[in-house]
């Protein structure tokens, strides 16, 4: 069974007396543990389709189905446990609450988790270790570089064991060693976790990392 | 600009909205200022009809005065306060205005407020019209009767030997019928003393009173309409009146003229002005004393009550001297001695050079009689010519001049008729009321001198060539150029141009009202600053935009100032129609809800256009400056986070000592207030609690500060608990927006509930002496002054006390006060007081102390504090007391300014402030001392105002028996407790208007709170949106920042309350707190706040989120 399933997923907007087609019947299908890189120029729909496949919108038409189940049948509340228990992001912005600590951050979600918060902590603080951030568990976001902000980004979204790690531009904002860094962690944990990796990407470098990528052009998906 | 406007038309009719507001609380207050000074000045214009001036004297005068004032048009009235009682029902009224009247009066109001007080055909008593609060009180309508009493006037002096003092005499009574109820407005409305209540009116046929007065053709007052004349009547009136009119009675006898007092004895000034009219005419005079000595007695012998005459005979004319003997030398009389007449001297067996011995009669303190002696050398025996053959030379005594003999006197005083023997008899047969005795002046002076002089006639000879009458018709005419009239009361006063002047009022409402408003402005101008900051936030990019393609700071600041002034313009405009609303609606408040503090139901709206654009200015000022924080950080965003959409960076709180300085200082401070307190026992003590309070106060809001910086630690927990830490986490994230949003929350809550907690309701602490009762439990009135002692049975018996009566009274003691009336000094009385009301404290009340001077000068004698009353003042002002409350905002006097007041001699006299008494039942007064009172009031005889000590389980029999018997002197008794209450009342009144105004302020604020809600919403919709990712359900994300407002709110309305209530403890165990209304309130501001808030996020989250999460957005 396919972890991820996309079938004939459109997206349309309406604006004024024309439609805007953002997404044209994308059809894919990753299996556990697969990774893809979606490229495109902007404007081409990767973010849009990004959210949708984690939940975050909805397909104007068109299905999606994660590990067998359509999230987006389910209601709101049903959704964002689902999300919750099974999907993970990183964007481009890493998000990160800046009241809160590294660890605290990392521990958000858990906050509306149904597994509940035994072992939360020290996975935290085990993916923070991973994440080469360890030392830096009572820091702020304020305290932290670029880098190391999407580095906590990862960790928080990871927390969850998710099923589905989506990544929104993760390393967008940041040169090009730190990039580079990133992008070399985010695929260890890819595949330390075992989870399916998606990532929107404008970089060749971090898409060539990837067995399997697609490119977004008006609307419609090519597969390399 | 215009198209900037229309596009954010929602943020921008919202910032109109809120500048709308607040300029309708502010024009508001000030209309209802113009309004409450608009409605007294109709019911001034109202009450007095055509009358402008006004003159009331002590004493009748002719009417015919009147005739000779044209072209003014004039009403002459017997103007009386009295009682009123229905016969049937026994319903009484007290504070009675009964006017005597004729057409001439009536003519001076509209035609159709005229009536008609002729008796109708089978109608056996006089008619009477009195107006609706009377004809309520009695419980009475046409045709029902009603008995009148009032007190008759006197010209003797009533607290002198010959004043009538026995209620029969003193007291008259009229029955009535009615033959109209008025309603209480214009003629019904009548009086001169400006009052905003409706008084007791009952108007009577002016002869009807002359009648029952025994004035015929006489009337007390005249009431004057210029109708356009601009003159002034005074010069009319003083060529009109003649030496009698003012008392001054100038008689022709066989070989002098008599200049006689027909007040029984000449004022200092009257005696001096007729001195210096003799001499100016050279003609000798001989002022006289005379008084009636009970008792002329030589060893067993003894002469009963004969007249004796104190005078510094002359040797030449013969008419002005006393004769030694049959036809012997002119007598002189040393201070020592006396001169007895032939018949005195043969009763006595008396030879000169014995020593005889005098009594007689003096009034002593409390107008009680008493018997003096003086023992004098008989210095010769003097026969019946010259002065010595008399009959004329005494005043006319009430009850003995018209008397056939002895046996029939009827003096006002006790006469022991057993004394009397034929012999007396026949020498009133013979001789009447000739002096049997003669001293000097001096001597007469020096016995029997009253406070209102000792000399009752004046004789002066005739002068050679010239008929007696003649010149006596010269003395009238120099006379009438001596005396000042307006030293008799015969002056006009412009009671319309007073009364308008009185109308601007006492109390500045709308300087009140924009107080009690204060909360309600502050949170408008808070919302429109936030409104507008959340319009120049939404258009970030749009000003970034505009620096980034060169506009200069300086011109995007203007184009906002000038969107801003459009927008402050708009809300201007509309808040000032809003502000007739928000005044009419105070008003409707003020005559129904609020009635407390104004006691009337006159209160009409008034707009003055000065006042609407006064509103409009200030509040377009207070506007722009709402604006300006937001105008200002324009300045202050970098361009490129402008172009980012931001507006704002993270705040950070600088870590300045002055927050633990305050937190624990303020902490400490409220400690030691406490602590204070409780050991000088002022636990009650409003300013103690209010300086705990605000000190618990800053201290709360330092620790809230404290905590937003160190909020930073702990583990985040899970399910609601989470979101509730989350939330209080948040809340600290943005110290500045949150502690002014608590700031703001506390503040009003503190105010409203220290307000709630400040009402005042009286118990036992009344009883003690230094209470504001100073330990009185009653308190009372009385409409005719009392010359009798309440506090002598027998005096009590004179005046109709029953045995029963009696009983209730054992025990009880009174202190009498002299009364001068006046108007209200306290808050009672919303007219400016022009001559506020007097009270004499009676030395005894000097002796005993009680009550507590919030600030006085050093007293003389420091263990009596009301020794003050006594302290010598250089300058010749008279020390005087009154109430802090009154004197602060009703007077406008603090200690050692002045009052001035007319005395009765028409000249001027200044009472300073020495002392001013807390919460007291004097807040109608002004104290002085009975001594300065009757120094400069002589005229005001008797008591009119008692503080009585009974026992605390007895005040209604004791009020009911002195009520019942002295029901015709329009005796009132209260209870000091109610007394005090009425005063409190307005003063709960006004605090019920603040902390409504206050609570409607507050409410505004919470929407404040929603506005500064959303923007923090906005600014952490990156932020919202990722726990969305996270897996956070909408409810969580909403429930996370309704929690945030929510504790904001719950800590501001905690901080607040509880600083408020926490030291107020102590009085709130016994003294009743509104919780109801308090919760009530702050329970409406939560959920309001609440409410508020669940619209503005739920408008804002409505919006999508995914925009936020893009690298772009």
């Amino acid at each position: 069974m396919s972890a991820l399933k996309l079938h004939q997923v459109s997206k349309s907007y309406d604006t004024g007396p024309q439609r805007l087609e953002v997404l044209r019947e994308v059809s894919l299908e990753l299996a556990p543990g697969a990774a893809l890189a979606i490229t495109g120029p902007s404007g081409s729909g990767k973010s849009t389709l990004l959210h949708i496949v984690g939940t975050l919108d909805e397909p104007t038409s068109g299905r999606v189905t994660i590990d067998g189940v359509e999230p987006h049948a389910m209601s709101e509340p049903e959704l964002a446990r689902f999300r919750n228990d099974a999907i993970g992001f990183v964007f481009q912005e890493h998000h990160l609450l800046p009241q809160y600590t590294v660890l605290e951050n990392v521990l958000v979600p858990t906050v509306v988790s149904r597994r509940g918060r035994d072992g939360a902590a020290e996975r935290a603080r085990e993916l923070l270790d991973r994440v080469g951030l360890g030392a830096r568990l009572e820091h702020r976001p304020a305290e932290l570089s670029g880098g190391e902000r999407q580095r906590v980004a990862v960790a928080r979204a990871l927390i969850n064991h998710p099923r589905l790690l989506l990544c929104d531009e993760p390393t967008g904002s940041l040169d090009g060693p730190t990039a580079e860094k990133v992008g070399a962690l985010l695929f260890d944990l890819h595949r330390a976790e075992g989870n399916v990796l998606v990532v929107v990407t404008h970089s060749r470098e971090l898409a060539g990392r990837f067995e399997r990528r697609a490119e977004l052009r008006d609307g419609r998906c090519y597969e390399a | 600009m215009l198209r900037g406007l229309i596009h954010y038309w929602r943020i921008n009719l919202a910032v109109v909205l809120a500048a709308a507001v607040a300029t309708s609380v502010l024009t508001g207050a000030l209309l209802v200022g113009d309004s409450v000074r608009g409605s007294l000045r109709a019911l001034t214009l109202d009450r007095l009809g055509r009358i402008d001036e006004a003159l009331v004297t002590e004493q009748p005068f002719r009417t015919t005065l009147a005739e000779a004032l044209a072209p003014f048009e004039v009403a002459p009235a017997l103007l009386l306060r009295g009682a009123a009682v229905q016969p049937d029902t026994g319903a009484r009224a007290s504070q009675v205005a009964i006017h005597g009247i004729d057409p001439r009066f009536l003519a001076l109001y509209p035609a159709e407020q005229r009536f008609d007080l002729a008796r109708r055909e089978g109608q056996v008593f006089p008619s009477l019209a009195l107006n609706e609060t009377l004809a309520r009180e009695l419980g009475v309508t046409a045709g029902d009767a009603v008995l009148l009493t009032f007190s008759r006037p006197s010209r003797i002096p009533r607290d002198t030997l010959l004043g009538e003092t026995d209620p029969g005499d003193v007291l008259a009574t009229l029955r009535l019928q009615v033959a109209e109820v008025l309603p209480d407005r214009g003629v019904g409305r009548f009086g001169l003393a400006p009052r905003q209540q409706a008084p007791h009116n009952a108007f009577v046929e002016l002869r009807q009173l002359q009648r029952v007065l025994q004035q015929p053709g006489r009337a007390n007052a005249l009431l004057l309409a210029r109708g356009g004349n601009p003159g002034d009547p005074q010069p009319a009136l003083r060529r009109a009146l003649e030496p009698e009119d003012l008392g001054v009675v100038v008689r022709s006898r066989e070989d002098r003229v008599a200049v006689e007092s027909r007040d029984f004895v000449f004022r200092p000034d009257v005696e001096a002005a007729i001195e210096q009219a003799a001499r100016d005419l050279k003609l000798p005079a001989v002022p006289v004393v005379t008084y009636l000595a009970n008792e002329i007695r030589l060893g067993e012998r003894s002469v009963p009550y004969s007249l004796v005459a104190a005078l510094d005979p002359l040797g030449a004319p013969e008419s002005l001297g006393v004769r030694l003997g049959a036809g012997g030398a002119p007598a002189r009389i040393s201070p020592d001695g006396i001169l007895l007449n032939t018949w005195t001297a043969e009763d006595l067996g008396a030879a000169v050079g014995d020593r005889v011995r005098l009594e007689y009669y003096v009034v002593g303190p409390r107008e009680q009689l008493g018997v003096e002696q003086v023992t004098l050398v008989v210095e010769g025996i003097v026969g019946f010519r010259g002065l010595g053959a008399d009959r004329d030379l005494a005043p006319e005594y009430p009850g003995i001049q018209e008397a056939d003999d002895i046996a029939s006197w009827d003096p006002p005083f006790p006469v022991d008729l057993d004394r009397i023997r034929p012999r007396d008899e026949d020498y009133w047969d013979r001789y009447r009321a000739t002096p049997k005795a003669f001293v000097a002046l001096a001597t007469g002076r020096r016995l029997w001198s009253t406070r209102y002089g000792a000399v009752n006639s004046i004789q002066l000879a005739g002068a050679p060539a010239e008929s007696i009458e003649a010149t006596a018709e010269r003395v009238r005419v120099a006379l009438a150029g001596r005396l000042e009239p307006e030293a008799f009361g015969f002056r006009f006063r412009p009671v319309r141009r007073q009364g308008l002047d009185a109308a601007s009022g006492a109390t500045d409402f709308a300087m009140l009202f924009v107080s009690f408003s204060f909360f309600l402005i502050a949170s408008s101008a808070l919302l429109i600053g936030l409104l507008f900051g959340l319009g120049v936030e939404q258009r970030a990019r749009e000003i970034g935009l505009l620096l980034a393609v060169g506009y200069p700071r300086r011109r995007v600041r203007l184009r906002w100032l000038g969107e801003g002034s459009l927008l402050a313009a708009a809300g201007t405009l509309l808040g000032a129609a809003g502000g007739i609303g928000y005044a009419w609606l105070m008003l409707v408040g003020l005559r129904t809800l609020w009635i407390g503090a104004i006691g009337s139901s006159r209160l009409e709206l008034y707009v003055a256009p000065s006042s609407l654009l006064l509103g409009a200015a200030i509040s377009i000022v207070v506007i722009l400056l709402s604006l300006l924080g937001s105008l200002v950080r324009i300045g202050r965003v970098p361009c490129p986070a402008l172009l980012a959409g931001g507006f704002r960076g993270r705040e950070r709180l600088r870590r300045g000592r002055l927050a633990p300085v305050l937190a624990w200082g303020g902490l400490l401070a409220a400690l030691a207030l406490v602590a204070t307190a409780l050991a000088t026992g002022a636990t009650e003590s409003p300013a103690l609690a209010f300086g705990a309070g605000a000190a618990l106060l800053a201290s709360g809001l330092a620790f809230f500060r404290l905590w937003c910086r160190g909020s930073r630690g702990g583990s985040l927990a899970r399910g609601a608990r989470a979101l509730a830490g989350m939330a209080a986490r948040n809340s600290a994230w943005n110290p500045g927006r949150s502690m002014l949003s608590v700031a703001l929350v506390a503040s009003a809550c503190f105010v409203i509930v220290l307000v709630a907690a400040s009402r005042h309701d009286f118990g036992d602490e009344l009883r003690d002496r230094s209470s504001g009762s100073g330990g009185f439990s009653l308190l009372a009135q009385a409409d005719v002054p009392l010359h009798q002692d309440l506090g002598r049975p027998a005096d009590r018996g004179e005046l109709g006390f029953d045995d029963e009566a009696e009983r209730a009274l054992e025990g009880v003691a009174f202190y009498p006060f002299r009364v001068l009336p006046g108007d209200d000094a306290s808050c009672l009385n919303l007219y400016r007081p022009e001559k506020p009301r007097v009270l004499g404290v009676p030395p005894e009340l000097v002796e005993r102390g009680g009550f507590t001077f919030q600030n006085s000068v050093e007293p003389p004698d420091p263990g009596r504090p009301w020794s003050l009353l006594e302290l010598p003042q250089p300058d010749g002002a008279v020390p005087a007391v009154a109430d802090a409350n009154s004197a602060q905002w009703i007077l406008h006097k603090q200690l050692g300014d002045e009052i001035e007041i007319e005395d009765d001699a028409g000249g001027t006299v200044r009472l300073r402030l020495v002392g001013v008494l807390a919460k007291s039942i004097f807040q109608s007064e002004i104290l002085i001392s009975e001594a300065a009172f009757l120094r400069h009031f002589p005229d005001r005889s008797g008591y009119g105002y008692f503080l009585i000590d009974a026992p605390p389980e007895r005040l209604e029999p004791v009020s009911g028996a002195l009520e019942s018997a002295l029901a015709r002197f329009g005796f009132d008794a209260v209870t000091t407790a109610e007394k005090l209450a009425a005063y409190q009342e307005v003063e709960h009144t006004y605090l019920s208007t603040f902390q409504l105004l206050g609570g409607l302020g507050l409410l505004l604020g919470t929407l404040g709170l929603g506005v500064v809600l959303v923007r923090n919403v906005m600014e952490r919709r990156g932020e919202l949106a990722t726990l969305r990712a996270c897996g956070f359900p909408r409810s969580s994300l909403v429930g996370l920042v309704l929690a945030e407002n929510g504790f904001l709110l719950l800590a501001g309305v905690s901080i607040g309350s509880l600083s408020a209530l926490l030291p107020s403890l102590p009085r709130l165990v016994h003294v009743p707190f509104p919780w109801t209304s308090v919760a009530g309130t702050l329970g409406v501001v939560l959920v309001v706040g609440m409410l508020a808030s669940i619209a503005a996020v739920l408008g804002t989250l409505r919006a999508p989120l995914l925009p936020a999460l893009k690298a772009d957005r």
